[in-house]
């Protein structure tokens, strides 16, 4: 449950950036026929909500309607105590509290005379929020608003580029305070990076270790004490007012595997600033890769902000003016290296 | 994973198995996310942070569909007698995997949150609504459960120490919780729901933190639930920057006196309206029966295990009988015209004979550095 530092800020978001981003949604919907669209949020699907009015819930669940025009409307289970601290950070939505959220912009659709509306995430809108709307508009026609609002989200505005900006810095600047010499224990080490993000303002930290990368390469959400290898790595998801990076960092204590992991290191972050359009991303890594002598790539993993997760894996190529998380595990000299990194696609 | 974590979970699972089996259910189909994830956590022990999971329980084997690569990573790791499954396409795979259980009786949980696409196909695949029947499995705990809550319930007290000793001027308030944060993961804490309050009669009621800074007078509410081997333990608690004034003072003491009040109608057999009446009445004999309304506060407690804010909510409209072996916080949190929001709760375990209060905090109103 979200319990970080939460609100809005016209300076980091302003109004101006979500009316934009609204418009261009609202000229795509009326491409494809839509009278309007809905949009469900909880804070494991916060993101499209986010995008379009600044708010996240950090408890329950709600729906966002979204007319051909006029103010959004959000109805949510929350009680109308919530409702004052859902104004400061959606300060563009017609608040509705209602403990029948689908019913409630079910009648504002069937009200406005709406013949189709566009769901975001139809197939796994919860059964009881959709058995509402129905109830309250069963000759409205319900499609998946999927691939128009992918359409609009793959490209990211200045206010986006500086949130994830922020948050990057916060993933960064605490995986720096590891010291892989001194850190012994996995728990204190996912206490120490968690506590400098969220101290400088994070809304949300989740901190994944591979205690022993030798062993095994997969990330726990460790917690408590578990000693850590003589290899380890530390995968920093971090979002800041909404926005969400993830970084991963390998560390060595002995001489040899750290040599390479600073190389790696550095590498990643060339590659990271030079993804380019068009072509796949494991095509530009297979070529990337031949920068790094004796390294093999092992995996790799792009993911976006393209619906209602903050971060899902994408297989399309990248498209300029995108961001991509970009995950990449790699053997060098037969130390396993793992690093993630976010990038903004260059044109 | 610790030993204890491992044996409530293998308890659990053995109830749920035999529970199916005297409710004539041959598979459940159990949603969960980070937000609601009790139902689903009940049979995997998987707690899930990204992404969206179904399980399919069966006699012979548990398995766990999740949408998340990395969320799959780690729940082969962390958990241990379930089948993990990696699936992008999460309704097709489990579609797939119900279609193959044709002739079943199949129960779903939670209802409400099961996936449209799945829920539409109800008929096709004998689905049907075991809610009820989880949140009978949920409030009703076992014995390891009830000792699992009470571990989680001493972290809940040393977090508040921690939260509290963080609390001076000048900070802000999502850097209190930034330091409890900090202590919970290196206790093997994996979650928490926190929320606070910060200020005085302004303050209606607790939020995230929005950056507010503390200052000498302020009352600092919290209601803070760490997550112990997968069981949530809360404690509410109220502190003053500086020293208390007597206002703050005589509205803490009838806050104490409503949640001992509450506490002391704790027993098997009572329903959670006899708790919330019992709360309240303290405050309608001040004058103060307007703010027991759900205009000033929501509930009067409410159960905890898996879930956060999990059934019976204490209320005076819910006639849920209070069994042995429920866990409860009692909290009779709400606004006061005089000093504003001012929260107090404490666990307690149903007994035959009454309860037992598992949270350890002093029931104070502390003051600290101004």
């Amino acid at each position: 449950m979200r319990r970080g530092l939460m609100g809005w800020n016209a300076e980091e978001l302003p109004k101006a950036a979500l009316d934009a981003r609204i418009a261009r949604l609202r000229a795509a919907m009326q491409r494809e026929g839509f009278d309007a669209a809905l949009f469900y949020t909880n804070l494991v699907q916060p993101s499209a909500v986010t995008w379009l009015t600044g708010f996240t819930p950090y408890w329950s669940d709600g729906m966002l309607l979204l007319p051909r025009d006029g103010a959004p409307v959000f109805a949510t289970a929350l009680s109308k105590r919530v409702a004052n601290w859902i104004r400061t950070t959606d300060t563009l939505s017609e608040i509705v509290n209602t403990p029948k959220p689908g019913a409630g912009v079910g009648k504002r659709i069937a009200d406005a005379g709406c013949k189709r509306v566009g769901v975001l995430n139809y197939d796994v809108l919860p059964a009881g929020l959709y058995d509402e709307i129905v109830g309250a508009a069963p000759a409205v026609d319900l499609a998946d608003l999927g691939s128009v609002f992918t359409g609009v989200r793959r490209t990211i505005d200045d206010a986006e580029r500086g949130l994830i900006g922020r948050a990057d810095t916060l993933a960064r600047t605490a995986l720096d305070l590891i010291d892989a010499d001194k850190a012994a224990d996995a728990g204190e080490v996912a206490g120490l990076v968690e506590k400098h993000a969220r101290l400088g303002g994070a809304e949300e930290a989740y901190i994944a270790v591979a205690p022993d990368l030798d062993a095994d390469r997969r990330l726990i959400r460790v917690a408590g004490t578990r000693p850590l290898a003589g290899r380890f790595a530390v995968r920093a998801s971090i979002a800041y007012k909404g926005a969400w990076v993830r970084r991963v960092r390998s560390f060595a204590r002995d001489a040899a595997a750290c040599g390479a992991y600073r190389a790696a290191d550095a590498w990643l972050a060339g590659v990271a600033s030079s993804v380019g359009p068009g072509v796949p991303l494991d095509k530009q890594l297979a070529e990337r890769v031949r920068e790094l002598p004796s390294a093999r790539l092992r995996a790799v993993m792009a993911e976006s902000c393209i619906g209602s997760y903050p971060l899902e894996a994408v297989a399309d190529a990248p498209v300029a003016g995108g961001f991509l998380v970009l995950t990449v595990a790699l053997s060098l000299d037969g130390f396993p290296w793992l690093g993630a990194a976010p990038a903004f696609v260059v044109d | 994973m610790t030993e204890v974590h491992v044996t409530v979970f293998t308890d659990r699972r053995a109830r749920l198995l035999q529970e199916m089996a005297g409710e004539g259910l041959d598979v459940l189909l159990l949603y969960g996310n980070a937000w609601q994830n009790d139902y689903l956590r009940y049979a995997t022990d998987f707690g899930i942070l990204e992404g969206q999971a179904l399980a399919i329980v069966r006699e012979d084997g548990i398995t766990l569909y999740l949408d998340s690569a990395l969320e799959a990573d780690r729940a082969a790791l962390e958990c241990s007698g379930i089948a993990v499954v990696h699936a992008p396409d999460l309704l097709g795979e489990v579609d797939s995997a119900l279609s193959r259980l044709s002739n079943r009786r199949i129960g779903t949980a939670p209802a409400r949150l099961i996936p449209r696409r799945l829920a539409a196909r109800a008929k096709d695949l004998n689905l049907g609504d075991s809610t009820a029947f989880l949140d009978r499995l949920l409030m009703g705990k076992l014995a390891s459960e009830v000792d699992a809550i009470r571990r989680a319930c001493k972290v809940a007290d040393e977090g508040y120490a921690v939260f509290r000793d963080a609390a001076r001027a000048g900070r802000a308030d999502y850097e209190l919780i930034a330091e409890a944060e900090a202590f919970f993961r290196s206790k093997g804490v994996d979650d928490n729901f926190q929320i606070v309050g910060v200020g005085g009669p302004e303050v209606r009621g607790m939020a995230p933190p929005s950056g507010k800074k503390l200052k000498a007078g302020d009352m600092v509410t919290t209601e803070l639930t760490p997550c112990v081997d997968g069981y949530y333990a809360q404690i509410c608690r109220t502190l003053v920057v500086g020293e208390a004034n007597a206002e703050q003072n005589k509205a803490f003491a009838l806050y104490r006196e409503a949640m001992e009040a509450g506490i002391a109608a704790v027993r098997d057999g009572v329903t959670a309206a006899d708790i919330a009446r019992a709360e309240n009445e303290i405050f309608r004999r001040e004058g103060l029966g307007d703010y027991v309304t759900d205009q000033y506060t929501r509930v009067r407690g409410h159960g905890v295990g898996l879930f956060a804010d999990t059934k019976p909510h204490i209320l005076e409209d819910v006639t849920t009988r209070i069994d042995a072996g429920m866990t409860l916080i009692v909290h009779p949190n709400t606004y006061h015209p005089v000093v504003g929001y001012l929260v107090l709760g404490d666990v307690v375990a149903v007994t035959s004979e009454g309860c037992e209060v598992f949270t350890g905090t002093a029931r104070e109103l502390f003051s600290m550095h101004a």
